[in-house]
């Protein structure tokens, strides 16, 4: 089931090879490794651009994260959870 | 030799790429799911049950209540679209876009006979499979017509290469829709002609064929004989579009003239932005208006002149909607513009049109936008009944509608 929740959250990144990639990100409380970015794409917001990610938790629940570089801050839009 | 690639239930398996949980499991990409609406896209495992494009949310939720259904996101499927042309790049320099989900390429060399060619296409399958976890269908013939033709004859992930006597072969026995460009009304016509066959159609007589449908006869004739010498258009020379256009479906069917008006003025709204910022300017206002019936109702005027106004669009678009609209309640209401031209070709036939004033609070009003996002600032009228109104899709309409001829 997919549940919108467009919450803030922090994100542990890196850069590897250039590009942005999450690695765990906390949430209600607890911390979400992130097991695989399972696909990316971008959105364009005026004359920003948005990366969105959809990532794969331990438990093969998936997630969807965005990273504004307004902020620059973290957002996890969706959730999903078989 | 041209392939066409056609990703499999392309949507549909891109969103099981991103939920893998969702793999092997019948999956429909929508609109909102919680609004009304119309499929988008349908995994094949949510096809048996009978559920495809097009049919209304309800009808799917009531043939297949286990699928999930899921929100369709452009930017996800363009990004990944964007990413396929890539890699189709590294096999020809030829390749042709055709919509998100398929392309045409042109392979020479050892792509130059069927049997080069199918192994070329075995390659291009298996690099789309390994790197991006996605299946494709891909047809190989002399043209365009064959190629996209046989991408029909066996999915998914099929693979089917065509020379001209093996698509008479296969196609003249069959009913005469199947030929792309066949659609449904124009079958009718053909058969009261006693045209049933693909094969009919080759043979019949071309003044008749002239008679009939005009200069359009011959050349379905040529068609249906497997003849086509439509040219591939590699991408990077870019193709100026036809058309631009937006749609939605209303989330719930409406009589309210404020409401279905407000519609169309933040439809036209979004096509006037669209014509600016891709630097387009159209002669042709056309609005599509469904019923609650699903009836279909099309009507266009040409201006007098070039266009990228939104207040313009609107008003068009208003007075066609007048003569359409009988007071029933709505489904669907649709915005195009078309006869593009280049804004710079179009404005210097417009040099004593050019209304300055409102050029600017344009320029203005795109600049905010540019920066702030679209939303920031929105035609007051269009936010009537707001609270109601689903969200607009983006891109253009689908290729299979176009304003019917004046």
């Amino acid at each position: 089931m997919f549940e919108t929740l467009n919450q803030p959250v922090d994100v542990l990144t890196v850069y590897l090879e250039g590009r942005l990639r999450p690695l765990r990100f906390r949430w209600k409380g607890r911390v979400v490794r992130v097991k695989r970015v399972t696909g990316e794409w971008s959105r364009r917001e005026g004359s920003h651009r948005l990366a969105y990610f959809s990532v794969e938790g331990p438990g093969a629940e998936t997630y969807e994260l965005c990273y504004d570089p307004r902020g620059p801050s973290w957002t996890l839009c969706k959730a999903w959870s078989g | 030799m041209i392939l066409l690639v056609d990703m499999d239930a392309f949507f549909a398996s891109v969103e099981q790429l991103h939920h893998p949980g969702l793999r092997g499991k019948p999956l429909i990409v929508c609109g909102d799911p919680q609004r009304r609406g119309v499929v988008t896209a349908a995994s094949y495992e949510a096809r048996p049950f009978g559920v495809h494009a097009g049919m209304p949310l309800q009808e799917a939720r009531r043939l297949c209540p286990q699928a999930s259904f899921v929100e369709g996101n452009p930017e996800k499927y363009v990004a990944l679209s964007l990413r396929l042309l890539d890699l189709y790049l590294e096999f020809t320099p030829d390749v042709e876009p055709f919509s998100v989900d398929e392309a045409f390429l042109a392979v020479s060399g050892r792509g130059a006979t069927l049997e080069g060619a199918v192994e070329i296409a075995r390659s291009i399958q298996r690099a789309v499979d390994e790197r991006l976890g996605l299946g494709a269908t891909i047809g190989v013939g002399p043209n365009k017509l064959i190629a996209k033709m046989a991408t029909g004859v066996h999915k998914p992930r099929g693979l089917t290469a065509m020379s001209p006597e093996d698509f008479r072969r296969w196609f003249w026995p069959r009913e005469v829709r199947e030929l792309w460009g066949v659609g449904p009304k124009l079958a009718e016509r053909l058969n009261a002609l006693g045209i049933v066959t693909v094969g009919d159609l080759a043979r019949a007589a071309p003044a008749s064929l002239e008679g009939a449908f005009g200069v359009i006869g011959p050349q379905l004739r040529e068609a249906a004989s497997g003849h086509d010498e439509t040219p591939l258009v590699p991408y990077h020379r870019g193709v100026d579009p036809k058309s631009m256009g937006h749609e939605v479906t209303l989330p719930e069917d409406s009589d309210e003239a404020d409401y279905l008006q407000g519609t169309l003025l933040r439809l036209s709204d979004q096509v006037g932005r669209r014509l600016r910022s891709e630097g387009f300017r159209g002669r042709v206002v056309a609005l599509k208006l469904r019923d609650r019936d699903f009836v279909t109702h099309l009507r266009q005027t040409t201006l007098p002149h070039f266009t990228d106004d939104h207040r313009e669009i609107f008003q068009n678009a208003c007075r066609l909607w007048r003569t359409l609209w009988k007071g029933g309640e709505v489904r669907l209401l649709g915005v195009t513009v078309a006869g593009l031209e280049p804004a710079e070709k179009a404005s210097q036939a417009e040099l004593f049109t050019t209304h300055t004033r409102d050029g600017l609070l344009r320029d203005a009003t795109d600049r905010v936008r540019d920066r702030l996002g679209e939303s920031s600032l929105v035609p007051a009228g269009a936010l009537t009944g707001r609270s109601r109104m689903s969200h607009v899709p983006f891109g253009p309409l689908t290729k299979s509608w176009k304003p019917p001829a004046s």
